[in-house]
């Protein structure tokens, strides 16, 4: 079905008001209703970043949580979505199609620090009474109202009850501090939603009145359950160096002496969206940090995940000191699919400078 | 699964074959009788050997007996039956159950020739089968249980006691030999005096086919897309060519060199689901090229569309591995073929592994069965292990994603068998005399 065609079906329903106010109705199974949709577009922002205001909100629906292992995973379902796929510097429209039921997303997070974990290869298997209806492996995506999650179209059959089995492998990220060792296994889990008129009928979508402008709608209310949301710089460990925003993207460098990373001082950029402060994972990034003219640093920031740091491209260096020269590169734009309002966003990002 | 006289012909013996049992083989003979011609051959089914000591050592020895292709690759026969069984009794094998094994092997041997025109099996032995003696395998044998090879599949570990692998050209001969195994009827006008399942029951059944333009002509299946993008010479369904000779590990090469089981083999065999819906729509002919062998075929243009005009080997060179980083950087995405050469070679260059895999759709999906035979089974490990790209630091080529063919491709059943010489087919013990 097609999102104009349940437009026209929520707008029958006094809900959609209710949207943007932030009420449910029932609220048992949607509990990601918009609860502020307004715009952040900062005062006189600069077109070229990238980033606009995508031209809808839709609430979507819990089709379940559940664990396994070390693991949470939560799935969700809303209208199909038009995506774009990245490959390298590349990218490719995923559009809708009348034969896709629903936009299916998943995401998986640390049950004990609640960490939302990518680069997991996830994949789903959808049955109904047994019987196979799809399984694909599906693409981490960004969007401004869930952050990182993973998610793709799907077309199901007739309403009724299906099974969607998540599976994930372990990480093939650098793990740092008490996430070393850990998320190394595989784990599935399932979970069994009614796919139905009735369900279907709490989903609604509201057109944005700045649809288009630069700036990004606020992210939904999860409820409980977690999104990757970058900590405010004050939070984060160590000294905080700088930071400096290029093409969406406000990079924060830290430093910290902590022996998890190794003899030396770490340099940690914790990269997140201009707006709302969202990670910003999956990209290639490499850096040059000078003093006085000399080369002191030359080489990549690893993609990381960390326990106080979260997500974070880190690199380990003799020191770092005031007034030192620090050169960030995307050598690879963050491959991550993007929904609308993030497809023009970080694709050809410049390289920054920043002193330290 | 239905049999209809609609059906085309080859449609048709895949389907009684998947299907299975006596119904199946009437059917399928029933068939035969309409048209007056078999599917690839016609006439009677040419008898076996009066002394199955006469036939060659090695149970795996199969390609004297196949055709080849003009570039000289082995050509598989086309229908194939997997019959994973465990044995009635507990503990030991009794010399009994060990005799009647012998004996209906030694059938099958007498009533049907060992070519894809008659009959070519063998049979393999689990690690779980020899759990069941006190004794351990020689050092000359390494077969170590299954176990998961990416950081991410799941797959049911096959741990039956045995693995019966049996195929031919012709539909009705791997049906009638089945049925005969299980005593319903005569193999090929030979009795079977003492049915192997008499003293085994099957715990799976799997069936498999392979040979240019079979997948296409069974399209109707879960994991194809309803556009049918399967092309008609295609002899698998992501529509390329696998299995060059140049590829691929001699017989000799594979065999066990010494101690008891000298001149047998290891055998793994996954089951594998192909989702290929994203294969052929979100992917053109260029990128399934890149992701199938290597951008480099896709920038030569040495793939212009099977794969059949590679010949005799898939065009992977020592150059087109090193160049593996540089592809993820340029283009974002490596090859299958391109993540293999390098793990499935020893210091001479030559290839490790004998793959005889076949296409399949049990239950009305894509999937495929894929033994390997190798010498140990840790050098499939290794080669299975590189396939994972994990070598590979690109954020754009993930655990599954631009990484070769792993988006497409889910690991159901991983087994590991041990295939003996013939001399010790039948139920051997671990350190047989």
């Amino acid at each position: 079905m097609k999102r104009r065609q349940y437009l026209a079906a929520g707008l029958s329903v006094p809900l959609l008001a209710g949207c943007l106010d932030g009420q449910t109705d029932d609220g048992d199974t949607t509990n990601a209703e918009p609860t502020d949709s307004t715009t952040s577009t900062e005062p006189g922002s600069p077109d070229s970043d990238g980033i606009y205001v995508q031209p809808f909100v839709e609430n979507m629906l819990t089709a379940g949580t559940t664990a396994s292992g070390e693991y949470e995973f939560g799935v969700f379902y809303t209208f199909p979505h038009q995506f774009w796929t990245v490959t390298g510097t590349e990218r490719s429209e995923q559009p809708r199609s009348d034969d896709h039921s629903l936009h299916l997303m998943a995401s998986v997070w640390d049950s004990e620090t609640e960490t939302v974990l990518p680069n997991t290869g996830l994949s789903v298997e959808i049955t109904r009474d047994g019987d196979l209806v799809s399984e694909e492996v599906i693409y981490p995506m960004f969007s401004q109202r869930m952050g990182f999650h993973y998610g793709a179209n799907f077309k199901l059959g007739d309403n009724g009850t299906y099974s969607v089995t998540v599976s994930i492998g372990g990480t093939d990220l650098r793990r740092t501090g008490s996430f070393e060792g850990r998320f190394e296994d595989p784990a599935s889990a399932t979970v069994d939603f009614d796919f139905t008129k009735e369900q279907r009928d709490k989903l609604t979508t509201q057109d944005i009145d700045a649809g288009g402008d630069p700036g990004a709608v606020e992210p939904m209310d999860m409820g409980m359950l977690p999104i990757g949301r970058a900590k405010d710089p004050a939070d984060l460990p160590g000294t905080v160096l700088g930071s400096t925003t290029a093409d969406g993207i406000t990079y924060v460098v830290t430093s910290i002496g902590d022996e998890r990373f190794g003899d030396g001082t770490y340099v940690a950029v914790s990269a997140r969206t201009r707006y709302n402060g969202l990670l910003v994972p999956a990209m290639g990034l490499s850096g040059t940090i000078t003093r006085d003219g000399e080369t002191v640093y030359d080489g990549a920031f690893e993609r990381t995940l960390d326990p106080e740091l979260d997500y974070h491209y880190g690199a380990l260096v003799d020191g770092v000191a005031t007034g030192d020269e620090l050169s960030l590169s995307v050598d690879v734009p963050p491959q991550v699919a993007r929904h609308q309002g993030y497809e023009t966003a970080f694709l050809d990002t410049p390289t920054v400078d920043m002193t330290l | 699964m239905t049999l209809s006289p609609d059906q085309s012909r080859r449609e048709f013996m895949k389907a009684a074959v998947a299907m299975g049992g006596a119904s199946a083989l009437s059917a399928c003979l029933d068939r035969d009788d309409e048209s007056g011609e078999s599917e690839t051959t016609a006439g009677p089914v040419p008898s076996g050997v009066d002394d199955p000591a006469d036939l060659p050592a090695s149970q795996h020895g199969w390609n004297d007996q196949l055709p080849e292709d003009e570039h000289g690759n082995a050509v598989l026969p086309r229908h194939h039956v997997f019959l994973y069984l465990n044995l009635d009794e507990s503990g030991e094998p009794s010399e009994e159950a060990r005799e009647t094994v012998a004996s209906a092997l030694a059938t099958l041997d007498r009533a049907y020739e060992r070519s894809n025109e008659g009959l070519i099996y063998s049979v393999a032995y689990s690690p779980s089968y020899f759990d069941r003696f006190d004794e351990s395998l020689p050092d000359s044998v390494n077969l170590p249980e299954p176990r998961r090879l990416s950081s991410f599949e799941e797959p049911e570990l096959d741990t039956q006691d045995a693995l019966l692998h049996m195929s031919s050209d012709r539909a009705d001969v791997v049906l009638e030999a089945e049925e005969a195994l299980r005593g319903n009827v005569e193999a090929n006008g030979v009795e079977m005096e003492t049915p192997l399942f008499d003293v085994v029951t099957d715990a799976d059944r799997r069936t498999g086919f392979i040979g240019d333009g079979m997948p296409a002509e069974r399209q109707d299946v879960k994991g194809i897309p309803d556009s049918k993008p399967v092309p008609e010479e295609s002899p698998l369904f992501m529509g390329f060519k696998a299995g060059f000779v140049g590829n691929q590990a001699t017989e000799e090469y594979v065999s066990i060199d010494e101690g008891p089981f000298a001149e047998g083999t290891t055998k793994h065999l996954a089951t594998i689901r192909q989702r290929l819906s994203d294969w052929y729509v979100e992917n053109d002919f260029e990128e399934r090229t890149q992701k199938m062998f290597s951008p480099l075929h896709s920038e030569e243009g040495l793939v212009e569309s099977t794969g059949h005009e590679l010949g005799d080997h898939s065009g992977v060179t020592p150059e087109t591995t090193e160049a593996m980083p540089d592809h993820a950087r340029e283009f974002g995405r490596v090859g299958h073929a391109q993540k293999m050469a390098r793990a499935n070679r020893d210091d001479d260059g030559n290839p490790l592994l004998l793959r005889r895999h076949v296409e399949s759709t049990d239950n009305d999906e894509v999937s495929l069965h894929f033994p390997s035979l190798q010498q140990d089974i840790a050098q499939f490990e290794r080669v299975r292990q590189a396939m994972n790209g994990t070598d590979v630091d690109s954020p754009s080529v993930r655990q599954r994603v631009n990484n070769g063919i792993l988006e497409y491709i889910f690991v159901k059943h991983r087994g590991n068998f041990l295939v003996p010489p013939r001399r010790h087919r039948a139920l051997p013990r671990p350190r047989p005399e």
